[in-house]
């Protein structure tokens, strides 16, 4: 778990409805990670240049950058970065393609918020 | 020569099924009539044409008779599914998942071509007879459209009052006005009485005044990614100046006319009234909260509401909120505003009351702020105010007084408006409220805090007459501590764990009291404010203390259940499935429950719910959710349960599950219809006699693994039984002891009044053919009657279950009604006492339960049928009041001969 880790996990949440965004990070804050939330993806990506950062959360369709743009990015400023995507559109051949640049987990919505839980926990403890 | 005719035309026109349509009865009397003998002739061969068709029908019935259960069967499953689709769209309302608009329409086009699956079974099965109900369904799917598109904020009434609105008014009556109603509706806490002018009628006026181009193309702009800021700017001022200078609808100012005259305006002879903003978003926290008008001191006389009615909606258009719209609240489409008026009270003394100390969190007291006269005084915070501070441990008390001179003071101005005036000498340094006012309106607060499930910022005046009102009450936020999440963390280190990780979130949130066990319904009579409700399933009976639990836990159930989407509705925090929790706490033990992370804490976790208290619970007013409880409002509710009832009609379904419901209920009868024909059933060979060690002659219709392979052909025992239902309810009926043979004594009064009195649909010959059984391996419906008594079971029971479902229902009887309304009652008891929901009208006993694990159900089955035998002859013994308690603890202890005794 969390607790153990010397420092916070730096977790940044990237999705175009502010609500979400906010909701996860209460989830996320009171499992004790350090949260920063984004409703605009190229704002996002601005923040991971300048600032260091372990997992992403993004949400696929967004205006600006989508979440395959953000998940290159992402990789790209940190190559140990571990990054979920969510989407309520699931083609087969965008998860493909999320997987060949280095997704760590593809959700499809609906989920469960345990099953987020579960996945940011994976990529907490995922060798980096 | 006209009768001769006249007698073959209604001969073929009774025979089947056959209907003419209205038009071609009418011409064919008028041929008749008028006896024109070519007609006649022409006539009489069209009716020799039908006549022949019919037999024709007839006879392909009959061998269509496995065709028929085919169709049955495809109701059965387009049903299932249906339900299925509404189960899971609940489901994602309780805060535990993820979801997005994509996930509601696609809902909703699987849910819509279901239920059309459903009609088309139906009408399949039953000859078209209920064509109509396309209409039906057509009505329903438009609402869901116009409620996809956000369009329903147009249908309603355009003016209504504020004691008159329920949950069906929501899209039109804005967030303030909702908010009120329910702490009207639903705590009947005395708050001024008013009207609300819809969003209907915002729409009403602005079709009326020509304005729709120019707000559509404002709405374009606003929408558009991009902008041009001069072009709105000049635009959204011409909006606002010509809504500023609207005349009144005539329809409106009569519709405002009306509700005045329905209020009760009491002795004032200038009552005056408030008008304030009512929108949809209001109550959010990223709000537009003060940035609509209000307009206070308003004559209640028609023309002057609406003139400020107007000034509210011209502050739609202000440049602040459209700004607002364009940057932070973009994508919301376009918006509408109610608005909320309400008689201003002449206030003695006002302010606010705050359910916990803002600005110390570790505080267990409420603090009441308060000065003379009208509250804006208060609020403005620039007059002297007293403060009281009540202590919530053990019970109120008040615990400090702070009473400072108040010179001043706000009072309403005969000309309209607040003017502030000195507070008399003697008051200045009188508290402005006495001790026993202090205690009621903490009293109140509790009560609004235990309903809203969290603190509270309440807005009271007290009136010229010493009565205590409410003006608001909304959810009070302390200021976010960044710790605290820190503080979190190491929880399981400091408070004692009863339960982690176990169970399900039928509802997220946080909440702590005193744990009360409720075993059955009666344990709910008297429950505190704010206990924890633990009990061993779900009930939707909690709905009666769901304002007033701060959470429920009990120990098997699904987030699917009646019980959990009430929940939702009312916000409590609930966790169900929590196995073995019953026997880790006791009455009147503290507990918190954490239904975000499924924990359960012994003792008071301040840090949990400070954490509760610093955030807003708006996940549940976001758009996506909004929508989704919308659409599942028009959707959900069943409001045509019991087929007895004469409400229970095709034109009163009101949602897609009415409409499923009806199908249900007519698909069954129809079988129940071709099973008085014992011949043709039995051609169709998928029916067998079932014989049993009792007299009950039962026969099965099996649709599907109902009955075992290796049944011979024309009958079946108990042990070839395979449906799950079924076999459950003959395990009771066959029960030791239940189906005692003995011939009551049935005296010369009981039988003359059995014959009087018989209830109309025991005669009209529905169920005096066999005892039927309609079986698949998962389900039974069936039919029985012994003498008068009519029972029905209508039961689903399978491995998930938010499937399962089980209907009862009793009528019918051999003896005066005195003792029939006995029986029912002693039936409803036992009912009762097995927590299923029961409603009684006369000796009509109906009684459902579903959402419940298989072997629950079996178990409340074979209860079903051990009452089915048990009551069988009872009536006749119902000779006082206490037959009806002896013999419900008699089965309540298994002792089902005592009717022998």
């Amino acid at each position: 778990m969390t607790e153990t880790q010397a420092r916070p996990i730096r977790l940044i949440i990237i999705d175009d409805e502010p609500i979400v965004g906010r909701r996860l990070k209460q989830v996320f804050g009171k499992m004790g990670f350090d949260v920063e939330i984004f409703t605009n993806s190229l704002a996002a990506v601005q923040f991971m240049e300048k600032n260091p950062f372990d997992i992403v959360v993004t949400d696929f369709k967004m205006e600006e950058l989508d979440g395959m743009e953000v998940l290159r990015e992402a990789r790209r400023i940190n190559p140990s970065a571990r990054v979920i995507i969510i989407t309520g559109y699931a083609k087969p051949e965008t998860a493909k393609e999320a997987f060949k640049n280095g997704v760590f987990d593809f959700m499809v919505k609906p989920f469960r918020l345990e099953e987020l839980k579960e996945a940011v926990l994976r990529a907490a403890k995922a060798e980096t | 020569m006209n009768f001769e005719y006249i007698s073959i035309f209604l001969r073929s026109c009774s025979f089947g099924k056959f209907t003419c349509s209205k038009r071609l009865s009418a011409l064919i009397i008028s041929c008749i009539v008028s006896g024109e003998k070519t007609e006649v002739a022409f006539l009489q061969g069209i009716f020799e044409k039908i006549k022949g068709g019919l037999r024709a029908g007839q006879a392909q019935r009959e061998e269509s008779i496995k065709v028929k259960f085919e169709q049955f069967k495809k109701v059965l499953s387009s049903n299932q599914a249906a339900l299925e689709i509404i189960a899971d769209m609940g489901e994602k309302l309780s805060g535990d998942y993820i979801f997005d608009r994509r996930y509601i329409e696609e809902s909703y086009e699987k849910l819509s071509e279901a239920v059309l699956k459903s009609v088309n079974a139906l009408n399949a099965l039953c000859d078209n007879k209920y064509k109509d109900l396309y209409g039906v369904y057509d009505r329903v799917t438009r609402h869901l459209v116009e409620i996809l598109k956000q369009r329903e904020d147009r249908n309603g009434p355009p003016v209504i009052l504020l004691k008159a609105v329920t949950r069906a008014h929501n899209a039109v009556v804005g967030g303030k006005a909702k908010h009120l109603a329910r702490i009207i509706r639903d705590l009947a806490l005395p708050v001024p009485d008013g009207f609300v002018i819809t969003t209907r009628a915002y729409h009403d006026v602005i079709a009326y005044s020509g304005l729709a181009p120019s707000i559509d193309r404002l709405e374009g702009l606003i929408a558009s990614p991009v902008v041009d800021h001069e072009e709105i700017e000049n635009l959204r001022r011409d909006v606002q100046g010509r809504i500023g200078k609207l005349e009144p609808p005539p329809r409106l100012l009569d519709a405002i006319a009306e509700a005045l005259d329905l209020m009760d305006l009491g002795s004032m002879d200038r009552p005056y009234m408030a008008v304030r903003s009512s929108a949809q978003e209001e109550d959010m926290d990223f709000s537009f909260a003060g940035q609509f008008d209000t307009v206070l001191n308003v004559r209640a006389r028609p023309l002057d509401i609406f003139l400020a009615y107007r000034k509210v909606m011209a502050s739609l258009f202000g440049k602040h909120v459209i700004e607002y719209r364009r940057t932070i609240f973009e994508g919301e489409g376009q918006m509408s505003i109610a608005a909320l008026c309400q008689l201003m009270v002449d206030a003695r003394s006002s302010g606010v009351l705050f359910t916990i100390d803002p600005l110390d969190s570790h505080s267990e007291d409420m603090v009441i702020v308060g000065n003379w006269g009208q509250g804006e005084a208060v609020v403005d915070g620039k007059m002297p105010t007293d403060t009281f501070r009540v202590s919530r441990k053990n019970g109120l008390k008040i615990a400090s007084r702070e009473i400072n001179r108040k010179k001043e003071a706000l009072y309403l101005s005969l000309a309209g408006g607040l003017e502030k005036r000195e507070v008399p000498e003697e008051m200045q340094k009188q508290p402005c409220l006495t001790d026993e006012e202090v205690l009621k309106l903490a009293e109140m607060g509790l009560r609004l805090e235990n309903y809203f499930k969290r603190p509270q910022d309440v807005e009271w005046v007290v009136d010229q007459r010493d009565d205590l009102l409410i003006l608001q009450s909304r959810e009070l936020l302390v200021k976010e501590q960044d710790h605290i999440e820190r503080e979190l963390l190491d929880l399981e280190d400091k408070y004692e764990v009863i339960s982690s990780g176990v169970g399900l979130t039928a509802q997220q949130g946080i909440g702590c009291g005193p744990v009360k066990i409720a075993r059955t319904i009666k344990d709910l009579d008297n429950i505190p404010e704010g206990a924890v409700l633990v009990s061993p399933r779900d009930m939707s009976n909690f709905v009666q203390v769901m304002k007033k639990v701060s959470a429920i836990v009990t120990e098997v159930g699904t987030p699917v259940s009646h019980m959990a989407t009430i929940c939702r509705e009312l916000g409590v925090p609930c966790l169900v499935n929590v196995s073995g929790i019953l026997s880790k706490v006791h009455d009147g033990m503290e507990i918190t429950v954490d239904a975000e992370d499924q924990k359960i804490y012994k003792g008071k976790v301040r840090e949990l719910l400070i954490y509760r208290n610093s955030r807003s619970m708006n996940v549940f007013e976001s758009r996506d959710f909004r929508l989704l409880r919308r659409l599942l409002d028009a959707v959900a509710p069943l409001n045509l349960v019991d087929p007895l009832i004469e409400e229970f009609r095709m034109e009163n379904c009101e949602t897609y599950h009415d409409i499923l419901r009806f199908i249900h209920e007519k698909a069954v009868q129809e079988l129940i219809e071709i099973g008085k024909d014992e011949k043709r059933l039995l051609k169709g060979n998928i029916t067998k006699r079932l014989e049993l060690p009792i007299p009950a002659g039962i026969l099965c219709v099996d649709l599907g693994g109902g009955i075992s392979s290796d049944a011979p052909d024309d009958h079946c025992e108990l042990k070839h039984i395979t449906s799950i239902p079924f076999r459950a309810l003959l395990k009771g009926m066959t029960a030791p002891g239940i189906w005692h043979t003995t011939v009551m004594d049935v005296s010369f009064k009981d039988m003359v009044s059995s014959m009087l009195n018989a209830p109309t649909d025991a005669l009209d010959g529905q169920y005096s053919g066999h005892n039927i059984a309609i079986i698949t391996r998962e389900y039974v419906n069936l039919s029985l009657r012994f003498g008068y008594h009519f029972n029905i079971v209508d039961a689903y029971c399978s491995d998930f279950p938010r499937d399962n479902h089980i209907y009862f229902r009793f009528l019918g009887g051999a003896t005066d009604l005195t003792k029939r309304s006995r029986r029912a009652r002693l039936i409803a008891e036992i009912l009762k006492a097995y927590d299923l929901n029961v409603k009684t009208k006369g000796d009509v006993v109906t009684a459902r339960m579903g959402n419940m694990q298989r072997k629950d159900m079996e178990y409340i089955l074979e209860i079903l049928g051990k009452l089915i035998g048990f009551t069988r002859q009872l009536d006749v013994h119902m000779e006082s009041d206490v037959q009806v308690q002896r013999y419900l603890e008699a089965f309540l202890r298994g002792e089902y001969d005592v009717a022998l005794h």
